[in-house]
């Protein structure tokens, strides 16, 4: 986080890959989830993610998000397989609580297919410097507001972290303890949410008028500072990718 | 032509009563250096937002009047087709920064990116701006993990790289070592020299007066006068306007150096004459032998990445006597403050506070009995009301409502912000938020006080506040640390001064015995204070502190 960016930086062949088709793979991986209901083939797809990101040496920096959303898939088991309006067959119960089997697979599936996703963005994010996948944007005609648009939204995290560091720090100086057990971090983090989303609100305005004032918004035509390397493979990648897509397509057609 | 032609200018910030600019013209010719004078809130600020476009097109409100750029209106042109043309600098180098760029290579880049500069100039002008303000250095870091001054050198050459028609620059060595400021003006003065339109807002008169072609003077939005910097600076009414002139006037003054032809004084070193009889008496700032609070620092290791210190193995007592940290931009000034402040936790070494370490404590424990106000008060201020921002510290350490909140406006009427308890700090200017952020911490009634750069922005009225609130704080029997770029201010307020370099101390003494110590003041791209500098101008061998001690 040091460097104030999601970005992990590794040497290794999914970083050398170019944004354009991280961005593709992204997409496909994602889309084909939700085209395919079967189990199987939707754990493929996500095992399949999970392995580019070890290539990429940051299957490691993946695993607090999927924790953080573990939460909202913990939910969603309960939900459905309590809820679910086909329940017939008791899977298993849990004292007076019975999880019923339909719910429980829709919920299985449902949460393949959110990890899948959280872990399709990790590749692209964690192996892609932000300032890179959005000048391979420009360069493909991107508008430039929605090119930083898109960069805010990508530093939204390391921003929010970042900002959170100095009004902790501010606080701290003035008297609130900050410091110490789960309970102190706890407490201390309810004061803490209002200024942020202010300050960062501020920020935000902030950085518009610095990118405003270095003519960002400019209509002629832009350069930029380094030449794009043309990456060896990415036109077989793509065909892979988008063969893949079609046969995913296909598929779901067929049966 | 005139390359900018301002026409009655008036304008108004959305919910504000008085004019921020008040019926001002004035033309600038190509290639000149005009200088902006003026005390805090006289409108310097939203002049250089004016000639930039920021007003009207960013900050709304009501707007008369007109600015021509070259031939292009301000008000009908959109904001990019103006920054083609000016560039700005701002007062608070943090806001220049873009956030889209992670390197401080790349971030100069980006203006030039935007413009459509071919590839390899691009890279030719990034490289010759990072040599004229002496930041090769950094091109590889992060532009958010530098010093204040780094940024600020940082932001000056994002834009100076953009070769703009006109250069706006908004106090740009606020944060600067002397050396650096000195630096800046002569960059500025070679780009205009070389066809480059210069407008600069500054608080240093030395350096104005020895470099820019004209003054305008500006009071409560309206412009007072538009002259050559001897004219400006002669004015007998100067200070009513709440502007010093450069300390060779005084001086003249005082020993009456006037120029028998024209009626106007010396404006500066090199027009002051060289030998003339004066009578000294150095004052000595004697200790009121008040004990204070000891904090004792003992072979101190800091560094934010690993195995590069920026602290290298300190050993220093401070007490007694308020105490200048001086000392070039990212020598480690700051870090080593917030290492006594404890929001930093050393890698070695130990630091002692009345002898309790340190690190037997928390930040937010030590509150009660070191206050440190940030360098740059955006980090600090983060309450939406002046008053809560003020109240915040108090109130954390124990004290009731009703004590807190008398506590925090007598402070903020100590720091002349009375009137403004209720606004939002976000709504002030620079110099003012820098003063909240110094109301919240004495409002908390610290032992020991630490300032981070307390006069950055401050125009002569504030900074003799700071002085006071110095002096007082000692008189109160407390222990008063402050990291400061202005020489002047340090030889008039201090008694004790520690020179400071890259991560360690080359001097520590008497600040007279300081200023004249010429191989660490080099080394620290420190000067000398300019009064010192006039007198041995003068033909004398000795440290004069202050104007006092000659007149
Ligand atoms: N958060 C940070 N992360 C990494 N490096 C940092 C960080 N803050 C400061 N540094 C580096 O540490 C060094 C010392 O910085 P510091 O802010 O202490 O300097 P300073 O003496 O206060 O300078 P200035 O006069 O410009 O304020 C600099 O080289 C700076 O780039
Ligand atoms: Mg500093």
């Amino acid at each position: 986080m040091n460097n104030m960016t999601l970005y992990v930086s590794r040497d290794s062949p999914v970083h050398r890959v170019d944004p354009m088709t991280k961005l593709l793979f992204v997409f496909i991986s994602i889309t084909s989830t939700y085209i395919l209901s079967d189990h199987l083939a939707v754990l493929g797809i996500l095992l399949f993610t999970f392995f580019i990101l070890l290539i990429g040496k940051v299957f490691k920096s993946i695993l607090p998000v999927i924790g953080v959303s573990f939460l909202l898939i913990a939910s969603i088991i309960i939900v459905q397989g309590f809820f679910h309006p086909d329940r017939a067959t008791v899977l298993f119960e849990i004292g007076p609580i019975a999880i019923y089997k339909e719910g429980f697979l829709i919920a299985f599936l449902i949460t393949l297919r959110v990890v899948n996703m959280v872990a399709a963005f990790g590749v692209l994010i964690l192996t892609t410097k932000p300032d890179d996948l959005v000048e391979a944007l420009l360069q493909k005609g991107l508008s430039p507001k929605f090119g930083y648009v898109l960069l805010s939204v990508l530093q939204i995290i390391p921003q929010m972290v970042a900002l959170t560091g100095k009004i902790t720090d501010a606080q701290r100086a003035r008297g609130m303890e900050t410091e110490g057990g789960i309970w102190m971090r706890f407490k201390s983090f309810l004061p803490l949410l209002g200024p942020v989303v202010l300050n960062s609100l501020t920020e935000t305005r902030e950085r518009s008028i610095a990118l405003e004032i270095r003519g960002f918004n400019a209509k002629g035509n832009r350069t930029f500072l380094y030449e794009r390397k043309n990456y060896r493979y990415s036109v077989p990648f793509r065909i892979a990718l988008i063969a893949f897509f079609l046969a995913v397509i296909a598929w779901r057609v067929i049966s | 032509m005139s390359v900018l032609r301002v026409v009655n200018l008036k304008y108004k910030y959305p919910d504000s009563h008085r004019f921020a600019l008040n019926d001002i013209s004035f033309t600038v010719e190509k290639g000149e250096f005009l200088g902006i004078v003026g005390m805090n809130t006289s409108g310097k600020t939203t002049l250089c937002y004016a000639l930039s476009g920021l007003v009207p097109h960013f900050f709304k409100g009501a707007y008369g009047g007109d600015v021509y750029i070259g031939d292009m209106d301000v008000l009908s042109h959109e904001i990019s087709e103006i920054t083609a043309k000016v560039g700005l600098v701002f007062e608070n180098p943090f806001l220049q920064m873009t956030g889209a760029k992670f390197t401080v290579y790349d971030e100069i880049a980006f203006g030039l990116e935007n413009q459509g500069v071919p590839r390899d100039v691009m890279h030719e002008r990034i490289r010759e701006s990072m040599k004229l303000l002496d930041i090769e250095g950094l091109q590889g870091k992060n532009p958010f993990s530098l010093s204040g001054g780094q940024m600020q050198r940082v932001a000056i050459a994002s834009v100076i790289a953009m070769q703009p028609d006109v250069l706006i620059l908004d106090e740009p060595t606020s944060q600067l070592d002397p050396e650096g400021a000195e630096e800046v003006f002569r960059v500025v003065e070679k780009l205009a020299d070389e066809g480059m339109t210069i407008i600069m807002a500054e608080q240093k008169m030395e350096k104005l007066a020895a470099y820019a072609d004209r003054i305008l003077l500006l009071y409560d939005g309206k412009l007072i006068e538009d002259g050559k910097p001897e004219e400006v600076f002669s004015r007998e009414d100067l200070n009513e306007f709440g502007v010093e002139p450069p300390v060779y006037v005084k001086i003249s003054r005082a020993l009456g150096l006037r120029n028998e032809m024209s009626g106007l004084y010396p404006i500066s070193l090199e027009q002051m004459p060289t030998e003339r009889d004066i009578q000294f008496h150095p004052v000595t700032k004697t200790n009121n032998g008040n004990t204070t609070s000891e904090l004792i620092v003992r072979d101190l290791h800091f560094g934010y990445e690993k195995g590069q210190d920026v602290i290298r193995g300190l050993n220093v007592t401070l007490s007694g006597e308020p105490i200048a940290i001086i000392g070039q931009n990212g020598a480690g000034k700051t870090t080593f403050v917030k290492l006594l402040k404890a929001l930093l936790k050393p890698d070695t070494g130990e630091i002692l506070l009345n002898g309790a370490p340190l690190s037997e404590t928390t930040a937010a424990k030590l509150a009660s009995r070191i206050g440190l106000i940030f360098q740059n008060p955006n980090d600090q201020i983060f309450k939406h009301k002046v008053i809560d921002e003020v109240m915040f510290g108090p109130l954390n350490i124990g004290q009731t409502g009703e004590e807190a909140l008398a506590n925090a406006k007598e402070m903020l009427a100590l720091v002349g912000l009375a009137d403004k308890a209720d606004e939002n700090p976000y709504d002030l200017s620079l110099a003012e938020r820098k003063m909240v952020a110094v109301a919240s911490i004495l409002a908390m009634d610290t032992d020991v006080v630490i300032f981070d750069e307390p006069t950055m922005g401050q125009d002569v009225r504030g900074k003799s506040k700071v002085q006071e609130i110095i002096h007082s704080l000692h008189e109160k029997g407390k222990l008063v640390i402050c990291i400061l770029h202005d020489m002047d201010f340090v030889a008039d307020t201090f008694g004790r001064t520690i020179i400071f370099s890259n991560g360690g101390m080359l001097f520590d003494g008497p600040t007279r015995e300081a200023f004249a110590q010429e191989e660490a003041l080099r080394l620290a791209r420190v000067e000398q204070p300019n009064i010192t500098k006039l007198v041995q101008r003068l033909g004398y061998d000795r440290i004069i502190l202050r104007a006092t001690e000659l007149i």
